[in-house]
């Protein structure tokens, strides 16, 4: 446990650091978090908020029950989220078999090639660095080329399986909802008694 | 038709470019005969349960290519440590391998002499494949992962269409339960007339 002392120091350490302070910094710093947009609500984009309506009304028949509209839009919406993932784990592939890998070639690409590169320039010789090609690593020919290219992404599809599964058990938690909110609504109907 | 218009409404499984939407259409196809879905919610789970097929399909295929490509280095490692005499270096037998491994995957004899020099060792192909999965062992447990992953929620999906259908069911059969012993139902009465005209 921290002492009084520490205590303090943290404090006075704390208020010498507030974060960025220009609108720049702070715009750049509101970011920090941002890795892959996946988690934005679907009703920010015109496209997604038309189709999630249609899907809606499908899901919820011709209630006007602001319950179960709600709880079939919950459905909609983790329907759209599931098919957003499914995308971006197809684009990812696309990717890595189109360009050999997702970020951009890095002039070394070897702790050895650093050490070559410094050690020359010692000498007083410059070696401009070529940046490594990685799609030239891939296989040309098909299915080899897909399962290399799934190969090189396979952790990042392994982070975006986790929101995968996210919305699969979001959607099938909102169904069950649904059903016991209709199974409610027709017990209600039914046993109104006779005015 | 009724069922057209749901999928319409229901996102499109986006494929590779190397893969087949006709393939795809007719692994869903094969689902909706067996399972029946009725309404869109049940539509949605067929779907699902294709998307994830169709992607175990896409993960299994890829394993086996993961395997075979490690085949030519997995083959060139084995056969320097066994070429190797007593005393020597990897790099003096380094080149010899290299050319072997080579030729093992076109040319016949090449494929005896490594077959012989396993057997040498009572060593046989297998240490070949087994040398290839050692190799690739990091990406396919990931993709192990990935797969049993996919297979929970595939299982899962299952649950779902039965538990609705269940739920469903249930609900169906309380109500004509009901209807049927005329308790607590609530009645249309004809203004003009003292029968109950409906339940």
């Amino acid at each position: 446990m921290a002492s009084e002392r520490q205590i303090a120091a943290n404090r006075r350490n704390a208020r010498k650091s507030t974060g960025p302070r220009s609108g720049a910094g702070r715009k750049r710093a509101s970011r920090n978090a941002y890795r892959h947009g996946l988690t934005l609500s679907i009703a920010s984009t015109a496209a997604f908020a038309k189709q999630l309506d249609k899907l809606v009304r499908e899901i919820a028949g011709d209630t006007e029950d602001t319950i179960v509209l709600e709880r079939a839009r919950a459905i909609a919406q983790a329907e759209i989220d599931l098919a957003r993932v499914r995308r971006a784990k197809v684009a990812l592939i696309e990717r890595a078999s189109a360009f050999g890998e997702l970020d951009p070639p890095q002039a070394f690409s070897t702790v050895t090639e650093i050490k070559r590169f410094f050690n020359a320039f010692d000498r007083g010789r410059l070696i401009v660095p070529k940046p490594s090609d990685s799609s030239a690593t891939m296989p040309s020919q098909e299915p080899d080329r897909s399962a290399e290219a799934v190969r090189r992404v396979l952790p990042e599809l392994r982070k975006l399986d986790r929101y995968e599964r996210r919305a699969a058990a979001r959607r099938d938690r909102a169904v069950r909802n649904l059903y016991g909110r209709r199974a409610k609504r027709t017990q209600f109907f039914l046993i109104q008694p006779m005015a | 038709m009724r069922r057209r218009n749901e999928l319409t409404l229901l996102p499109k499984l986006p494929l590779l470019i190397t893969e087949s939407a006709d393939e795809f259409d007719a692994l869903r196809d094969a689902f909706e005969r067996e399972i029946k879905p009725r309404g869109i919610i049940e539509q949605m789970y067929v779907h699902d349960v294709s998307a994830i097929v169709w992607e175990i399909l896409r993960l299994r295929r890829c394993k086996v290519v993961i395997i075979n490509s490690a085949f030519r280095s997995a083959l060139e490692d084995l056969l320097v440590q066994l070429l190797k005499g007593p005393g020597q270096y990897d790099n003096e037998v380094e080149d010899e391998a290299e050319a072997l491994a080579h030729a093992w995957f076109t040319d016949q004899e090449a494929k005896k002499q490594v077959s012989e020099t396993l057997s040498r060792f009572d060593l046989d192909e297998s240490a070949i494949e087994a040398e290839a999965i050692r190799r690739s062992s990091s990406d396919l447990e990931l993709l192990d992962r990935m797969l049993t992953s996919l297979e929970t929620r595939r299982n899962k999906a299952f649950g779902c269409v039965a538990e609705y259908r269940a739920s469903l069911a249930h609900q169906l059969r309380e109500s004509s339960d009901r209807i049927i012993a005329g308790k607590g139902v609530l009645r249309l009465e004809d203004p003009t007339s003292n029968r109950p005209t409906a339940a």
